[in-house]
C-alpha cells in the first residue's frame, strides 16, 4: 500500500531532486519508508554496487563487513576501484566481468549484508522516513541522471525496515528495479517457481517477486514490452507498478484498476505517479495534460525514443 | 470576488475560508490548487467556486449546494456523496466520479476513470469523453451520460437509474439490459449537454438494470408461502462426528436454495471465549465489597487524538452499531434512550441516522458503510463521532444484508433503493481500495466535520496484528474490533460460522500488533463481539481494550427471545422487524429502561472486579489480573495457566 513515482528525461538532469519532490507529493500514501532508484548517465564505467550494512559506516562492525565483501569480490576475480561508506551504506565501484548473480549470492550469503543495487548506472537508496529525510541523509538532490523511480511505503503485512522498502532491485540482475503499489496474491506460487529455477529472494515481500520475475524474463532475451504484457496476465491481485532498466521505464496495471496511476508525457520528459498531485510538484501552478492508463494495460518508454514523445 | 491562494494555506484553511464565504453569493477563486486533495469538502451552503488548475481526491465531496468549476483535472471521488450542486471539470476526472451522490450535477468535459457513479442514488453525471470500465457500478438511481466510448462492464450490477452511451460499448455489465430510448428522452439528454456546451453524439443507447439481482432466486423458509410449502427434508442421523445433524441439515437446505443460507444472530460454533480466562483475585475480597460504583472510576474518553471532542462515557461500555432496517424504529429509539440514561454512546449502524434516535441519544456515532445508504454530510454535523465500517465480526469481507421483507417505503427512501429488494450491501468501499486510499478518506471525514469529532474504524477480526498497524498509520482516533461472535440481522451462515477469529484472540492480536511497533497505548481499542456482561467487559479491558460495545446483549436486554426470525423480518418481539403490528409490540420506555438497567448492572460488575483486583480505576486493570483456565486459552492469550497465589489488598479499605 503505497505511492509511486517515476521520471525519465531526454537529457541528463537533476533526477534526484525532482523525484524527492514527486515523492513528497504522495507521501500521505506511505509514511513508513521512502526509496529511490536513480540511473546515472551511462559512461561505460565500472559497476556500481550499493550495500546496506545495518550498522553505521564508521563502526568496526561495518569495516568487518566490508572486508568480507571485498574478499568475496576478489575471489570472483573482481576489482574494487573505489569504496566509501555513506551512513549505513557501503558504495563500491568495481570492475567485474563474471556472472553478477553468482557474485551477489556469494556476497549476501557469505558476508551477511544486503545488496541494495548493482548495475552500470543504477543506484538504489532507501530508508525508513520521509522523502525529505532520506534526501537529507543521502543527498538524493545531488543525483543527476536520465531516469529513476521512487516509492513511499505504508507497510501492511511485512515489517517496516530497509530490506522491505521499495524500490526492489531484481536481485542478481544488473540495472533492473521496480516499485509497486498493491498486493500480489499468487506470490507464494510464483516465488516457488522461480526458486525452483535457482533464483533467490531476500524478503517475504510480495513486491520483490515482481522485480525478479521481470528480470528473469528480460534476461532470457524478451523485450520489456513482451515481459510487461505477460505480467498483466500472470500476476494475480492488485498492482500498479513501475519497472526501470538501463534505458527504459515501463508500467503495468492490473485488470481491476484498484490502484491509481497518472501519466504525463510532454516535451523532454515523461512522468508517472500514483496521483496527479505528485506530477504537479514538477510544474507548480501549471495546468497539466495528463491521462490515466486503462486497467490491464502496460507501456514502456525508452531513452532512445523518448525524444519523439510530444 | 474572493481570492484564495492554495499554495500558501493548508487545505483545512482553504476549506474554512470557502465555508465562511459561502452563502453570500460572491465568487471564490482558488489559485495554485496543484491537484491537492479535499478541496471544497463539506461545503453545505450555496457557493460559487472556481479552481484554477487541477484538484485531487474528493473535490467538492460531502457537500450540499456548491457550484464548482475546475479548470483542469480532478482525482478520485469527484463530488463524493454530494446532496446538491454542480461541479464542472474542464478536462478529465479520475476513478469513481460521483460516488454515492444523491443529487446535483457533475460535468466532465474530458474522460472519466473507472467506476463512475458507483452506488450513486440520484443526480446526473455528464461525460463529454470516454468512460473507463464499470461506469454505473451498483448505481441505485440517477443518470450517467457518456458521449464517447464506455469501457468494460458498463452498468455492472446496477440496481436502478440509467446509463446512456453515445460511442462504442465494450460490453455490458452483469444484470443489465439495453433498451430503446424514446425520442423525448433523447431530446432531454441533448438539451442537458447543450446547456454545458458539450457536443452530443449521433445517437445514444440506454442501459438499465435487468433487475435479476433485486431478489434472491430462492427464498428461505418463513420468507414466502412458496418456500414454506416445500417438503421438509427427512431428519437424518448418522453415527460419528463428521456427518452431524447440523452438517446434514446444511446440505439439504443448500440443495433447496442453491446458494448459501442467510440467517441472523451470530456464530453458534464452539470457540474460545472470555469464560476460558478469569481474574486471579482472592475470592475473600468480594465479601468486603460494597457501594462499588462510588469507589471505582469507570469514566472513559474515546478519541481526541487529533483535536476533536472525545466521546465522554460514564462507563467503558457502548451500544454497538445496529442499523435501522435490521432493527425496528422502536428498539433503535429505546437503545438510544438507554445509552443516554446510562451516560454512554450509541451507534447508528448502517442505513443513516434516524432523527428520533438522534434526539434520544446524548452521544451518537454515525457509521459510514460501503453502500453509503442514508449517509449524508448534514447528519455528519450532528454526530459525536464518525465511524468508517470496514467489516464486521459476523461477516468479515461481506457487506450487510437486508432482506426484502424489511425494506419498507420509509427505509427504501432513506437508503435510496427500491422498496422490497433483497439488499446486499457492497463488500468494500468504492473509494477505499487499500490502506493508502483510506488515509485520504479519513481526512475527508475530518475536513467535512472541520476536525471536530473523533473518527474511528470498525474492523471484523481477521488479520488484526497487521490491520491495527494500518489503522494507526491511517490516523484514526480509535478502532472498534468485532470478534467472530458478533451478531447480525442477516448474513450468509457459512461466513458467520467460519470466517474471522474469536474476540478473545482478536484483542490479543491487536495489542500485540501495536507492541510490535512499540505503539501500545497510541491507538484506543473498543472490543465487541459476544460481550455478555461486566465480567467479559472487565476481562477485555484487562487484556488491553479501552472499552467494549454490546449488540446482542443489548437486544436480549430489550426483550429478544432469539426466535431466529431476524432475517425474515418476523421478530415476534418487535425488535428485528419492520412490520408495524410487530414493531408496536415493543414498548420503547420499558425496553429503554431494561437496557439502561443492564448497562448499569454491567458497570457495577466491572467496578466490583476492578476493586477486587485492588484498583480504583477500571483503566488500571491489566494482564497481571488475569489467568487462563484452559491450555488453549493460555496459548491464545499468553496468560499463565494456573491461578496465581498472590493475595491482594483491595484499595480504599473496602
Amino acid at each position: 500500500m503505497c505511492g509511486i513515482s517515476g521520471l525519465m528525461l531526454t537529457q541528463p538532469g537533476d533526477i534526484g531532486r525532482r523525484l524527492v519532490q514527486m515523492l513528497d507529493g504522495v507521501q500521505h500514501r506511505g509514511p513508513d519508508s521512502t526509496g529511490f532508484a536513480v540511473y546515472h548517465e551511462d559512461r561505460g564505467g565500472p559497476l556500481l554496487c550499493r550495500i546496506y550494512l545495518g550498522c553505521p559506516g564508521d563502526s568496526s562492525q561495518a569495516r568487518a563487513y566490508r572486508d568480507k565483501v571485498l574478499a568475496i569480490i576478489a575471489n570472483h576475480g573482481g576489482k574494487v576501484l573505489n569504496q566509501r561508506f555513506e551512513l549505513e551504506h557501503l558504495r563500491l565501484e568495481l570492475q567485474y566481468q563474471g556472472e553478477v548473480k553468482a557474485l551477489c549470492y556469494d556476497i549476501e550469503n557469505g558476508a551477511g549484508v544486503e545488496i541494495l543495487s548493482m548495475g552500470a548506472c543504477l543506484e538504489i537508496i532507501k530508508s525508513v522516513g520521509s522523502a525529505f529525510e532520506v534526501d537529507r541523509a543521502y543527498n538524493l538532490s545531488g543525483y543527476r541522471g536520465t531516469h529513476g523511480i521512487g516509492h513511499v511505503r505504508l507497510a501492511t503485512e511485512s515489517v517496516v525496515d530497509v530490506s522491505r522498502s521499495h524500490p526492489f532491485w531484481a536481485y542478481g540482475f544488473n540495472d533492473v528495479a521496480i516499485v509497486h503499489n498493491g498486493q500480489i496474491t499468487n506470490y507464494h506460487k510464483m516465488k516457488r517457481q522461480l526458486e525452483k529455477k535457482g533464483l533467490q529472494f531476500r524478503t517475504d515481500n510480495d513486491s520483490e517477486l515482481i522485480a525478479v520475475y521481470l528480470a528473469d524474463k528480460l534476461n532470457a532475451g524478451r523485450t520489456l514490452d513482451e515481459v510487461l504484457e505477460e505480467s498483466v496476465h500472470e500476476l494475480d491481485g492488485t498492482f500498479s507498478f513501475l519497472v526501470s532498466t538501463l534505458d527504459a521505464i515501463g508500467f503495468a496495471k492490473d485488470v481491476l484498476a484498484a490502484k491509481p496511476m497518472v501519466v504525463l508525457e510532454r516535451d523532454g520528459m515523461i512522468a508517472v505517479a500514483s496521483e496527479e498531485v505528485s506530477l504537479q510538484r514538477l510544474f507548480p501552478g501549471e495546468s497539466l495534460s495528463t491521462y490515466e492508463p486503462y486497467p490491464g494495460t502496460f507501456k514502456t518508454w525508452h531513452k532512445s525514443t523518448l525524444a519523439r514523445v510530444a | 470576488m474572493a481570492q484564495i491562494d492554495a499554495r500558501s494555506s493548508s487545505i483545512t484553511e482553504v476549506n474554512r475560508t470557502v465555508r465562511k464565504l459561502s452563502g453570500n453569493g460572491e465568487e471564490i477563486v482558488i489559485s495554485n490548487p496543484d491537484a491537492r486533495h479535499l478541496l471544497c469538502v463539506g461545503v453545505l451552503q450555496p457557493a460559487r467556486v472556481r479552481i484554477l488548475g487541477s484538484a485531487g481526491y474528493f473535490c467538492g465531496g460531502l457537500s450540499d449546494g456548491p457550484e464548482i468549476e475546475v479548470l483542469n483535472n480532478v482525482g478520485w471521488g469527484l463530488g463524493d456523496n454530494m446532496i446538491s450542486g454542480a461541479i464542472v471539470v474542464g478536462q478529465h476526472a479520475s476513478a469513481i466520479a460521483g460516488v454515492g451522490m444523491r443529487d446535483g450535477t457533475l460535468v466532465i468535459r474530458g474522460n472519466m476513470g473507472s467506476r463512475a457513479g458507483q452506488v450513486m442514488k440520484g443526480g446526473l453525471i455528464l461525460c463529454g469523453g470516454n468512460a473507463n470500465f464499470m461506469a454505473g457500478y451498483m448505481m441505485m438511481g440517477g443518470r450517467i451520460v457518456i458521449c464517447g466510448d464506455s469501457g468494460r462492464s458498463v452498468g455492472q450490477n446496477m440496481i436502478n437509474g440509467a446509463v446512456y452511451v453515445g460511442g462504442k460499448i465494450e460490453d455490458l455489465g452483469a444484470d443489465t439490459q439495453r433498451i430503446d430510448l424514446p425520442a423525448s428522452e433523447e431530446d432531454e439528454i441533448r438539451a442537458l449537454l447543450d446547456r454545458y456546451e458539450i457536443k452530443a453524439p449521433k445517437a445514444f443507447r440506454k442501459i438499465v438494470s435487468a433487475q435479476a439481482g433485486h431478489h434472491y432466486a430462492t427464498y428461505e423458509r418463513g420468507e414466502s408461502a412458496q418456500a414454506d410449502e416445500r417438503p421438509r427434508p427427512k431428519q437424518i442421523a448418522l453415527p460419528g462426528e463428521l456427518w452431524t445433524p447440523r452438517a446434514v441439515e446444511e446440505i439439504t437446505v443448500k440443495a433447496e436454495l442453491g446458494r448459501y443460507r442467510v440467517r441472523g444472530y451470530g456464530s453458534f460454533r464452539e470457540m474460545p471465549t472470555f469464560d476460558d480466562i478469569t481474574f486471579n483475585f482472592d475470592p475473600d475480597i468480594i465479601t468486603g465489597l460494597h457501594d462499588v460504583r462510588s469507589k471505582c472510576n469507570l469514566a472513559t474518553k474515546l478519541g481526541g487524538k487529533f483535536g476533536g471532542k472525545p466521546l465522554s462515557l460514564s462507563m467503558p461500555i457502548m451500544i454497538a452499531p445496529m442499523s435501522y432496517g435490521a432493527l425496528s424504529k422502536n428498539v433503535k429509539i429505546a437503545l438510544a434512550r438507554a445509552s443516554r440514561l446510562a451516560g454512554t454512546a450509541t451507534n447508528t449502524g448502517e442505513g443513516g441516522m434516524m432523527p428520533e434516535e438522534r434526539a434520544e441519544a446524548a452521544q451518537m456515532i454515525y457509521q459510514c458503510l460501503s453502500g453509503r445508504f442514508g449517509f449524508n454530510p448534514h447528519d455528519m454535523q450532528r454526530a459525536d463521532g464518525i465511524e468508517l465500517y470496514i467489516s464486521q465480526g459476523a461477516k468479515p469481507g461481506l457487506g450487510g444484508q437486508l432482506m426484502g421483507k424489511k425494506i419498507t417505503a420509509e427505509i427504501a427512501n432513506i437508503r435510496g433503493i427500491p422498496i422490497g429488494m433483497d439488499l446486499r450491501s457492497p463488500s468494500r468501499h468504492p473509494d477505499v481500495m487499500g490502506a493508502d486510499d483510506l488515509v485520504i478518506k479519513i481526512e475527508e471525514f475530518r475536513e467535512a466535520t472541520d476536525w471536530r469529532v473523533p473518527i474511528s474504524l470498525k474492523i471484523g477480526a481477521g488479520r488484526l496484528r497487521d490491520d491495527i498497524k494500518i489503522a494507526l498509520k491511517d490516523n484514526v482516533d480509535f478502532i472498534q474490533i468485532d470478534g467472530m461472535q458478533g451478531g447480525t440481522g442477516a448474513s450468509s451462515e457459512v461466513v458467520t460460522e467460519n470466517v474471522g477469529i474469536p474476540s478473545l484472540a482478536a484483542i490479543i492480536q491487536a495489542i500485540n500488533g501495536l507492541r510490535d511497533i512499540e505503539a501500545d497505548g497510541q491507538l484506543q481499542i473498543v472490543l465487541m463481539g459476544g460481550i455478555r456482561g461486566g465480567l467479559d467487559a472487565a476481562k477485555a479491558i484487562a487484556l488491553g481494550a479501552d472499552a467494549v460495545a454490546i449488540g446482542t446483549a443489548a437486544i436480549l436486554a430489550a426483550g429478544c427471545i432469539a426466535c431466529m426470525r431476524c432475517h425474515i423480518g418476523s421478530c415476534i418481539r418487535g425488535i428485528a422487524t419492520q412490520k408495524p403490528e410487530l414493531v408496536a409490540r415493543l414498548d420503547i420506555e420499558e425496553a429503554a429502561g431494561r437496557v439502561a438497567n443492564f448497562l448499569e448492572g454491567m458497570a457495577t460488575e466491572v467496578a466490583a472486579i476492578t476493586l477486587a483486583c485492588g484498583k480504583t480505576d477500571v483503566h488500571q486493570l491489566d494482564r497481571s489480573d488475569l489467568v487462563a483456565l484452559t491450555p488453549q486459552a493460555a496459548a491464545i492469550t499468553g496468560l499463565p495457566l494456573r491461578k496465581a497465589s498472590r493475595r491482594l489488598v483491595p484499595a480504599g479499605g473496602v
